[in-house]
């Protein structure tokens, strides 16, 4: 009888050698995953790895010998008052954005996905700003906040209210590049969200009805805590994302200005790499901020992840 | 333990993954130079009242051997571009040409992804000081036998000497000058008139400067800046503006007998020279009040709108001006300092050291005839490379370019061409001048960070 029940409920540590090792078996496995393999290893695992070997060189694109200097890059870049401050800029602007994209986007997904008139009208509307290339809404928001003859000031003018410096005051270049940038991307996660309250089951909201819950009492006790694998996922993904980002502050302030207020990683990756060609400092700066993003998703995964799961 | 490191490095693979799969909000994408750039020229025969579209891409001939020629002329000189080569297919219709024109700072990562995969451009556009930093990689052709001196049709004779020794190196004479640009001083005639100045006079000296300045600056209940009871914080009118930092800073930092190097591996940026000049254009904004702060204020629309009384600009400010009708004037960037001195720069024609063959003959010929057009070029406001051509010019149709280009003559000088140039300008002292004159740090403090920044990538460059 007990055997019966191993064979039919599970694999001893024996079958599971046994059956991993059949060749037919294992061959088929790999021939499903072979094309994603192939495609994976050319363009994401091996210039990964690549660029960890370039940046142990003092690599420049054109020149016949790459002389190995093995960790020097890294330790010029600790050295590189540049690198701070431009990693200071990437984590204010990606914290930033990604908090308010990941709280807002979760406001607008709950309005559009309440019972109101037109609400199919408001998701693409929400969801427009999204499908405009960064060069797009780049220029567009840089004339919308300009000092001199921007439409925003225009208004705030008009109220008579002061002009605001958006993207000249130092202070306030990163919250408003942030501004701009939840306008633009807020859709995406708010779409994430919507198939996220869609899955929430209603009896759950019918028995809060009953038991007396009001409206913050349900969305607090209900639709939150079943949000926090959605809620999770948009805003790892979005700190990951903005961490990287290059082309907001690269068309909207000259690339990183005034001063180096607004100057990120990812523009000087970009310069040190394409404009003066030394591809193994460029390297080593890809990689220090693959491993910053590392860190901070290992502490996010840390936070959320102890969280059990809710089932319904 | 062995389940915890197995997590950890799992997480690794996982978290480089994502970041290298993850769609950033932000590609690279194709957009104009940064501030530190040269602002893209423009163009359009003086005498047009409105402005022309530069053409992204534009094919002229029909002829089978086939050149691509790009450059960096997004401005309306690229329709001068495009109708100079157009001059050339109808001269020679063996050749066909497509000139694609994309902004500078587009331009230099295309080209060099092009020159690392060995399909380079035909032809390529390039200004002087960046020579030591391509032909470093090895990537530009040595030019000398386009010269008589080699054998070749451009005459040595018929170039500026300065432009010669500009575009040589080891020996080598690398690309074909078209041009000498730079910078002078651009005002706006009404302003001068309404403010009781002598419109046909420049202010030439920092005393006549500042106080032209003073009466051109004007607040929101009609004040100017040399009057009683101006208000500094509600100024409608500008008197002057810093500009285009890099040429307006250098001007004024030669002029005091600074420079940002010893052109001997030692950044200068500390010396009283260079404190003099940047401190003259900080004095300007913050005590004066005669200029902006720069973050945010765009100098061309504002001169386009009439608010801007004069403005350190380039030769190349010309079609701008008149798209915009700008009732201008033009005259030498103002003497600061104790030697009078401004920033120049030429565009120079390259070839790739692979081009061969049919190509290559066809090459020659297409800039050859390029610079036997300079007063067509000069149209933009550039003055010509060639002797001849700058001396043919007439004041009726080619002003700026006979005042300007007559300047850059007498008190005109190139940059130091030093390898890392570049990275010097972007990253060393280009942020920390805008620093400077938008008041996030002192001058001290400012030129003390651009000196160990330009010292490190100094050192770094060796």
């Amino acid at each position: 009888m007990a055997t019966e029940l191993s064979r039919t409920q599970g694999h001893t540590a024996h079958q599971r050698r046994r059956t991993w090792r059949t060749p037919m078996y294992t061959l088929t496995n790999y021939l499903f995953i072979l094309p994603f393999l192939i495609l994976f290893a050319t363009f994401v695992a091996g210039p990964i790895f690549y660029s960890f070997w370039i940046s142990l060189h003092d690599w420049k694109i054109l020149a016949r010998e790459q002389p190995f200097i093995g960790l020097a890059n890294y330790i010029n870049l600790m050295r590189d008052g540049i690198w701070w401050i431009a990693l200071r800029n990437s984590l204010y602007f990606a914290f930033l954005t990604s908090i308010i994209n990941t709280i807002f986007a979760l406001v607008v997904a709950m309005l559009v996905n309440a019972p109101i008139r037109g609400r199919d009208f408001f998701r693409f509307v929400f969801y427009a700003p999204v499908v405009l290339s960064v060069a797009a809404m780049g220029i567009i928001m840089s004339w919308m906040m300009n000092t001199q003859f921007g439409i925003i000031n225009y208004f705030l003018v008009w109220f008579g209210l002061p002009p605001v410096r958006w993207l000249a005051d130092p202070n306030l270049v990163i919250p408003s590049l942030s501004l701009a940038t939840v306008w633009w991307g807020f859709g995406f996660p708010m779409v994430i969200y919507l198939a996220g309250l869609q899955g929430i089951p209603d009896h759950l909201y019918e028995a809060a009805r009953i038991d007396g819950a009001n409206t913050w009492q349900t969305i607090r006790y209900i639709t939150i805590p079943l949000m926090m694998p959605s809620i999770f996922f948009v805003f790892v993904t979005q700190l990951i994302a903005h961490f990287q980002v290059f082309g907001q502050p690269y068309i909207m302030t000259g690339g990183g200005g005034p001063g180096r207020s607004s100057y990120t990683v990812i523009i000087y990756l970009y310069q040190t790499a394409w404009r003066y060609f030394l591809m193994g400092y460029g390297a080593a700066i890809a990689v220090a901020l693959a491993l910053v993003i590392l860190f901070f998703t290992l502490i996010q995964f840390r936070i959320f992840g102890r969280r059990s799961v809710i089932e319904y | 333990m062995n389940r915890m490191r197995l997590w950890v490095v799992g997480m690794l693979i996982v978290a480089l993954v994502i970041g290298a799969c993850a769609p950033p909000p932000s590609q690279p994408p194709p957009v104009e130079a940064p501030a530190a750039e040269a602002p893209a020229v423009e163009e359009a025969a003086p005498t047009e009242p409105t402005p022309t579209a530069t053409p992204i891409v534009a094919e002229a001939g029909a002829g089978a051997t086939r050149l691509i020629y790009w450059n960096g002329l997004t401005g309306s000189d690229g329709v001068t571009m495009v109708e100079m080569v157009q001059k050339f297919t109808e001269e020679n219709p063996d050749v066909s040409v497509r000139v694609e024109m994309m902004p500078w700072g587009t331009y230099f990562d295309k080209l060099l992804t092009s020159l690392v995969s060995g399909s380079p451009p035909d032809l390529f556009l390039l200004h002087e000081f960046e020579i030591p930093q391509f032909a470093g990689q090895g990537v530009l052709a040595d030019m000398s036998d386009y010269y008589d001196d080699h054998g070749g049709p451009v005459p040595v004779s018929d170039i500026y000497p300065r432009v010669l020794e500009a575009l040589e190196l080891d020996g080598a004479r690398y690309g074909v000058p078209l041009d000498i640009h730079g910078w002078g001083l651009w005002y706006n005639k009404d302003l001068f008139v309404e403010a009781g100045l002598d419109p046909e006079t420049c202010p030439a000296t920092a005393e006549e400067f500042v106080a032209a300045a003073k009466k051109l600056t004007k607040d929101v209940n009609g004040k100017r800046a040399d009057e009683e009871g101006f208000d500094p914080t509600q100024v409608e009118q500008w008197g002057t503006a810093v500009s285009w930092q890099k040429p307006t800073t250098l001007s004024t930092m030669w002029q005091f007998g600074g420079d940002w190097s010893d052109r001997a591996g030692n950044a200068t940026l500390t010396s009283d020279a260079v404190k003099k000049a940047v401190q003259f254009w900080y004095d300007l904004i913050y005590v004066e009040h005669v200029a902006p702060p720069p973050a945010g204020f765009d100098t061309w629309q504002t001169m386009a709108a009439g608010k801007l009384g004069m403005l350190p600009e380039g030769s190349w400010f010309l079609n701008f001006a008149n798209d915009n009708e700008i009732n201008w004037g033009v005259c030498p960037f103002p003497k600061i300092g104790d030697e009078h001195v401004t920033w120049i720069s030429s565009h120079v024609i390259y070839t790739p050291p692979t081009l061969a063959g049919e190509k290559l003959e066809a090459a020659k010929r297409l800039i050859s005839f390029l610079t036997e057009q300079g007063a067509l070029w000069a149209t933009s406001g550039q003055p010509p490379a060639r002797i001849s051509q700058f001396e043919s010019l007439t004041p009726d149709r080619y002003l700026s370019a006979i005042v300007l280009g007559t300047s850059f003559q007498e008190i005109g000088r190139y940059d130091f061409a030093h390898p890392c140039i570049q990275q010097v300008i972007d990253q060393g002292y280009m942020p920390e001048f805008d620093a400077i004159y938008n008041n996030l740090k002192t001058v001290e403090q400012g030129l003390a960070d651009a000196n160990a920044r330009v010292q490190d990538i100094l050192d770094r460059c060796r």
